[in-house]
């Protein structure tokens, strides 16, 4: 997840997580589960079913417990854990900290996978024939097949990793400030028509995608111009794209350092949690934001009576996802179990649960998360269809969401981009150690 | 064989406690400052090497021929300075009424400035931020974001300024102010000459206490200035995130010896009511 949590309540669920370990049980199992800070239906008053049983409900990691022992009689405890970082995960990780399942991002994946650190997922996880292999049979087409066409070594990432929540970086804007031809560039950054009036995020990883899509915007443009003229193939597209986006050589952090420094200088601040509040009282006017958070903000501001809308630019965007990764210590039976949660949690009606619970998208399709979309961003009786949205890509032939004309540009267009945008994600793999020394110096070159 | 117990016995849970927890980890410290790391053809770490190299990287200039680190070390030392000098101008007079009120009100009074201590300081700078926020200060321009940095650490810092100060105010014999006047002594000449130096072991320890933690606290200028004013402690922060292990021991390093440099300027570690004032707030 990319949510940033503020200090507080990230201390305040460590103290809750830590009250939670006290107390044994008789579980013939523990499973050790890592994840992020509010990504997972925690039940409560925020959960999804609240209202409908009019009891508490339980997070979804303790109503697996109930669930697997249903099926099989095992009984199970979750150990649920969270991290705040991927750095911060990864470094418990090396420093010999016991986990069965995680929940890192795309990068972090590979990195663990390269090193060695993960088991592969059985063969059987991804056999559809079989009744409880709800991943593989919700996993929705366009991730799987991501998952399925990238390699680290000889194994695919669908070998390490079961995907999670996914999605795209762009930017929220106030449409009745912004200049929507203005919003077709990264370079909107460091447009000084908008001097102090945009946040960016306060991390080297995304600051340097968006910086280096700057850096590139000439070439990343006649690739598209190229990629709609039919001269180049989708994937030959996609891959010169992803290719681009992820130059480390020292030629270009040295031109991406010049770049971000006009941005740091034109922006208002590399915000770590404050990107939302700062809209709303009209402080900033465009926020460089995961399309998970930018839903949430949107909501948040509407709540306020503010309209604010979700832009990814034509050059280039993120691809983002977090998946789940066994340990490579786990033992076979615990193995058994991890797989049962990532199945349990790929149930479609789960998927609701969280994505009502998180605000992010989950990699599952199925018709329960279709029919939640189109309850959540279709037009409401009596309401005339102003706009078809297509999400075949995503649900399957068929799919479209008959929505108001703003959504194309607003939630749903940051739940699920469109099927034109796809075609310029990048996903952003990981650095080995001697080019992530030479972009923490460039970045601490910009931070000082 | 007669298990004898004395004293000094008593010093070994501290004495574990210190090399556990002080010692070691300053020499793992040390030793990462003085390493870089070793790349393969794949550029993974393949261990260590001694080197200078950390030292020098402090050198660097960025692309517009800044010297980033340096500017931040001496930033965080002018952050400090200046943080200690609102600190003390606000906490000796306050520290002063207090030690010369009648005794059952200076409780209470004392109580009043303690008692923010007693608060999660996260929470209380996020409702400084607020309120900075609703002035219209907050993160406004360059200024005003030193501006706040200097004041939430002085919000945070004030009462290890004014215990100390207190604690050695009180103690200060009435006697001898009267003995100052009776020999002629203004008022004001009394105080200069009389209190204000015996209560030096207190601001020496005020000074040592609010100095040293304000050059590393980056909580306050993060959440106050979202990154714009950057110290010492969010450079080290970073580079430890970002698993620049080494870069950021060095740092660690040169902040200890600025603080050790800082704290024997101020005559930390003679033998004098210093040292007792100090234990004596704690």
């Amino acid at each position: 997840m990319k949510k940033i949590p503020s200090l507080i309540l990230a201390s305040l669920m460590l103290a809750g997580a830590g009250a939670s370990f006290v107390g044994c049980s008789s579980a013939d199992y523990t499973l050790t589960v890592y994840n992020w800070n509010e990504y997972i239906d925690e039940g409560g008053k925020d959960g999804y079913d609240y209202e409908v049983n009019g009891v508490k409900a339980d997070a979804l990691y303790k109503r697996f417990a109930a669930w697997y022992e249903e099926q099989t009689g095992v009984k199970v405890k979750i150990e649920y854990a969270i991290f705040e970082t991927n750095e911060e995960f990864y470094n418990k990780v090396t420093l010999g900290e016991q986990y069965d399942l995680a929940c890192p991002s795309d990068y972090m994946i590979m990195k663990m996978a390269a090193e060695g650190l993960l088991t592969t997922y059985d063969a059987s996880f991804y056999d559809t024939s079989i009744e409880t292999n709800y991943y593989a049979k919700n996993v929705s087409a366009y991730i799987d097949n991501v998952f399925r066409s990238n390699k680290i070594g000889n194994q695919t990432w669908a070998d390490y990793a079961a995907g999670y929540m996914w999605g795209t970086t762009g930017l929220i804007y106030n449409p009745e400030v912004v200049k929507e031809e203005d919003l077709t560039t990264w370079a909107i950054l460091s447009n000084s028509a908008y001097r102090n009036k945009i946040t960016t995020k306060d991390n080297v990883r995304d600051s340097y995608f968006a910086a280096l899509a700057i850096y590139h915007e000439e070439e990343l443009l006649s690739l598209k111009a190229r990629f709609e003229a039919g001269e180049i193939s989708y994937d030959d597209y996609n891959a010169r794209v992803t290719a681009l986006m992820n130059d480390t050589t020292d030629e270009t952090i040295s031109a991406v350092e010049k770049i971000l420094n006009d941005v740091a200088k034109n922006i208002y601040g590399f915000e770590t949690d404050s990107g939302k509040e700062d809209f709303i009282t009209g402080k900033i006017s465009i926020n460089f934001a995961w399309s998970g958070d930018a839903v949430y903000a949107m909501d948040v501001a509407e709540e306020d009576g503010m309209i604010t809308c979700y832009a990814i630019p034509e050059t280039a965007s993120n691809l983002w996802f977090d998946g789940w990764v066994m340990s490579k210590e786990i033992s076979p039976e615990k193995k058994v179990i991890a797989q049962a949660f990532v199945n349990f949690l790929s149930m479609p009606e789960n998927a609701v649960r969280n994505c009502y619970y998180v605000g992010y998208t989950p990699v599952i399709a199925g018709e329960e998360m279709f029919e939640y979309m189109l309850d959540t961003y279709g037009v409401e009786e009596g309401d005339a269809v102003e706009a078809e949205y297509d999400v075949s890509y995503f649900f399957g032939e068929g799919h479209t969401i008959g929505t108001y004309e703003d959504q194309l540009s607003r939630q749903l267009f940051a739940q699920y981009p469109t099927e034109d945008v796809l075609s310029r994600l990048a996903v952003m793999g990981y650095c080995d150690a001697e080019t992530n020394t030479r972009l923490n110096n460039m970045w601490t070159n910009i931070k000082g | 064989m007669k298990l004898r117990f004395s004293r000094k016995q008593l010093c070994i849970p501290y004495a574990v406690f210190l090399i556990c927890f002080v010692i070691i980890p300053m020499l793992i410290i040390v030793y990462y400052a003085f390493t870089t790391p070793v790349y393969d053809s794949l550029g993974n770490v393949t261990g260590l090497h001694f080197s200078f190299r950390n030292f020098l990287d402090l050198f660097q200039k960025n692309t517009d021929g800044e010297y980033v680190r340096l500017a931040n070390i001496g930033r965080s030392i002018l952050i400090a300075l200046a943080t200690t000098t609102v600190c003390l101008l606000i906490a000796y007079p306050v520290a002063y009424i207090l030690a010369k009120t009648g005794i059952k009100k200076n409780y209470i009074l004392l109580l009043l400035f303690i008692m923010p201590m007693w608060i999660n300081f996260v929470l209380r700078i996020n409702a400084l931020k607020e309120l900075l926020n609703l002035i219209g200060i907050l993160k406004k321009n360059n200024f005003w974001n030193y501006f706040n940095t200097v004041l939430g650490m002085t919000y945070d810092f004030l009462p290890f300024m004014i215990m100390p100060i207190y604690t050695t105010l009180i103690k200060i014999d009435n006697s001898y102010l009267e003995a100052a006047r009776d020999l002629g002594a203004s008022p004001q000449r009394a105080f200069l000459q009389v209190t204000l130096p015996l209560s030096y072991p207190g601001i020496v320890s005020g000074i040592t206490m609010v100095f040293l933690p304000s050059m590393t606290n980056y909580v306050v200028s993060t959440m106050l200035t979202d990154g714009k004013v950057s110290i010492v402690g969010s450079l080290i922060e970073q580079n430890f995130l970002n698993g620049q292990w080494n870069t950021g021991s060095m740092l660690a390093l040169i902040l200890l010896i600025v603080m050790f440099v800082s704290t024997w300027l101020t005559g930390g570690f003679k033998k004098d009511d210093a040292a007792v004032a100090r234990g004596g707030t704690l």
